[in-house]
């Protein structure tokens, strides 16, 4: 909305109607043409900037650290190394996978070495920062369609029982039908989009409201979380309990190539869809009734948005597991940044997002090295929530009227 | 406003008599839009007895009917029968010979628009992006706004004085702008037929008398249809074409204004001894007291 207009001839408008019309007013936006002239706003180009910034910081502390250290120089040069951007071998063996790498090259023979700096920094560090983006764009724009849905600011992926559905399948898996727990990503996700069914099953009643589907996700949260809990004292085995703990918290650890394949394809459809989405969002924030008599099928609308969030949030659980937070905060930030408009939030969620999550990472990776010297790592979950519960405590003290949408 | 007429023939009944100017100006706008409720029933799911109970109105074309009755008489839920946003327990609403609510939702909204009594939005959105949305049912799913829509917001803004509140946030607005911002938002719809629920209520003299110049430009100079839910009968009286009485969800008269607004609907209808004068500028109402018995 900022930069010229070009002027559609408002005054010319040979109208029998309009007391005020033809008095040389003219349009003020562009009408055809200028198609992402909303993307080139200040506002927005500074956060997006600072984003990829601490997102590229992040991201290089990340591969420099760790138990095969090397100088931020060495680690800028391994993961700029020619020898995989260049090669399409190696980056489409990384990218997609060996066998559909040789599908698509036709080549069959040895791949060429790599540098040890390259390997350590191509095969372990960097796909755990490329979920860490993944992860973190999902669960932003998940949550901030779920807010205009529900609009409700506090609303998060999770509102509507996605969590504990998922949380009860992982906890199912583990504990009872361990032998499937390979499919244990595909299982958590899967658990999450039924919960979301039956959520928005009990809210129907001749169509459905914000708050029936609210309360309904906060009664089968109830339920599944209990079960949930329940099922811990049926793990007879530390190790199966630490297992469970990191997906129910989210963890990035051992994230993989095979995490990045899984998840892109799904991110990048939710994404799109999220943002061609964005004004049907827009008319959600103006209410239920207005959005009606503008001609919104708004059963249809909020169901498919809904479904959409669904999807980029599953699609972070099986990566990650249940990451909270980063759903509730970045919409958050990003309105307070960018404005209200959702075509703007959507963007800046793409990129805020990942920020936050690759930032929480390297504490969950580093921390507790740094501050106790321990080698271990903690889940970044636990990051997360340690990070947005104080913010949510500065925004409650600045704000009168937090919660409104 | 609406040029594809199927059957003008029935919009063309005459609707009283050509002894007024409006009257005629108004015959001569044939292409008018026609809203018809036949015997609507009309209530809430969670409401035992229907709010209104088989009722049938007509909205003059290209005219003002105003809604009068008391608090809780069923004006504003006869209000969204009306534009389909209440599924009717029976009887049907017909714009121009067709049942509303077997229309799309989108094409209804093309041609029939309904301002709330409560309407919310986000703080931070603009003026000018608020009555944007206007336009919606004209745009597809992937559709950007054209040089059509660009102009009907330009023509709405004018319409509803607006245009110096254009780049200001809905939420540093005062009520009564709100309320024009809203009514821009609405007139960007561009649509044959206009519903206004207590368009006037809450607002200062001054912006109340804004809304009443805008419905009567809207009267005067195009054939939009308009149906007013209105609080002060006075008003009503000065602004309508038509006036209809609701008292506990039953039409309890229906007329031009000086022939409704009378000393007995006073005490019948709304419940206050008051005295009617008729003047150049319609019936003066004095309200004496509130009436107690039964």
């Amino acid at each position: 909305m900022t930069g010229e207009r070009p002027a559609t001839d408002g005054g010319s408008v040979t109208s029998d109607e309009g007391r005020r019309v033809g008095s040389g007013s003219s349009a003020r936006r562009p009408a055809e043409g200028d198609r992402l002239g909303w993307l080139f706003e200040p506002r927005l180009l500074t956060v997006a900037a600072a984003s990829l910034l601490l997102v590229v910081l992040a991201g290089l502390v990340q591969v420099s650290f760790g138990a095969y250290s090397m100088t931020v120089g060495q680690a800028w040069r391994a993961v700029l190394d020619p020898a995989v951007l260049l090669d399409p071998r190696w980056s489409l063996n990384f990218l997609l996978g060996e066998e559909l790498m040789r599908a698509v090259t036709g080549f069959q023979g040895e791949l060429p070495e790599l540098a040890r700096e390259t390997l350590v920094v191509w095969n372990i560090r960097l796909p755990r920062v490329l979920v860490a983006v993944v992860v973190g764009a999902n669960l932003a724009v998940s949550g901030a369609i779920f807010q205009a849905v529900t609009r409700n600011e506090l609303a998060s992926p999770f509102i509507l029982g996605v969590s504990s559905g998922a949380g009860l399948m992982i906890l199912l898996t583990l504990v009872v039908f361990g032998g499937l727990s390979a499919f244990l990503p595909l299982i958590a996700a899967l658990g999450g989009s039924v919960a979301f069914l039956i959520v928005y099953a009990i809210a129907w009643k001749n169509g459905t409201s914000p708050v029936r589907l609210v309360l309904a996700g906060v009664i089968v949260g109830t339920v599944f979380n209990s079960l949930q809990t329940g099922l811990f004292f049926f793990a007879d085995d530390i190790g199966v309990v630490q297992s469970a703990i990191q997906w129910t918290t989210g963890s990035l650890t051992g994230a993989d190539w095979e995490q990045v394949r899984m998840a892109l394809p799904w991110t990048l459809a939710a994404m799109g869809l999220a943002l061609a989405g964005s004004r049907q969002l827009n008319l959600l924030l103006l209410g239920e009734q207005t959005a009606k008599s503008l001609g919104m099928s708004i059963e249809k609308v909020r169901f498919a948005l809904s479904g959409v969030a669904v999807l980029a949030a599953a699609a972070s659980i099986a990566v990650a597991g249940i990451v909270s937070f980063v759903g509730l905060i970045v919409p958050h930030v990003v309105r307070n940044l960018v404005g209200s408009d959702y075509k703007r939030v959507i963007v800046g969620c793409l990129f805020v997002g990942p920020a936050l999550m690759v930032g929480a990472d390297v504490g969950a990776r580093l921390g507790m090295s740094v501050l106790t010297g321990a080698d271990a790592q903690i889940p970044v979950g636990i990051v997360t929530g340690l990070v947005g519960g104080p913010y949510f405590l500065y925004l409650m003290r600045r704000q009168q009227n937090v919660g409104d949408l | 406003m609406s040029i594809e007429h199927a059957n003008a023939t029935e919009s063309d009944e005459p609707s009283g008599a050509n002894e007024s100017p409006e009257a005629i100006e108004s015959d001569a706008a044939t292409d008018a839009s026609d809203l018809d409720a036949e015997d609507l029933v009309l209530g809430y799911p969670t409401a035992p007895e229907p709010v209104v109970d088989g009722e049938s109105i007509a909205a003059e074309p290209g005219a003002v009917t105003a809604l009068v009755g008391p608090n809780g008489s069923g004006k504003s839920t006869l209000l969204k029968g009306l534009a389909n946003q209440i599924d009717p327990d029976g009887g049907s609403v017909l714009l121009d010979g067709r049942d509303v609510h077997s229309m799309d939702t989108k094409a209804l909204a093309k041609r029939l628009g309904l301002l709330s009594q409560e309407s919310t939005s986000p703080d931070s959105i603009t003026v000018e992006d608020l009555v944007y949305h206007g336009r919606y049912p004209h745009r597809g799913f992937f559709e950007r706004t054209t040089s059509e829509d660009a102009r009907a917001v330009e023509r709405a803004i004018d319409l509803a004085g607006c245009g110096h509140l254009r780049d200001r946030e809905v939420g540093s607005l005062s009520g009564g702008q709100k309320q024009l911002a809203w009514i821009a938002m609405i007139l960007a719809q561009d649509t044959d037929v206009l519903l206004l629920d207590e368009p006037t209520t809450f607002l200062d003299l001054h912006h109340q008398m804004e809304v009443m110049e805008i419905i009567e430009t809207l009267r005067d100079e195009s054939d939009v249809t308009v149906v007013v839910v209105l609080h002060d009968i006075e008003q009503a009286a000065r602004l309508a074409d038509r006036v209809v009485a609701l008292k506990d969800g039953e039409v309890r008269a229906r007329g031009p204004p000086e022939a409704v607004v009378t000393e007995e609907l006073l005490s019948g209808v709304f419940r206050v001894d008051a005295e009617v004068v008729d003047t150049d500028s319609g019936p003066r109402v004095t309200p004496i007291r509130a009436r107690h018995e039964e």
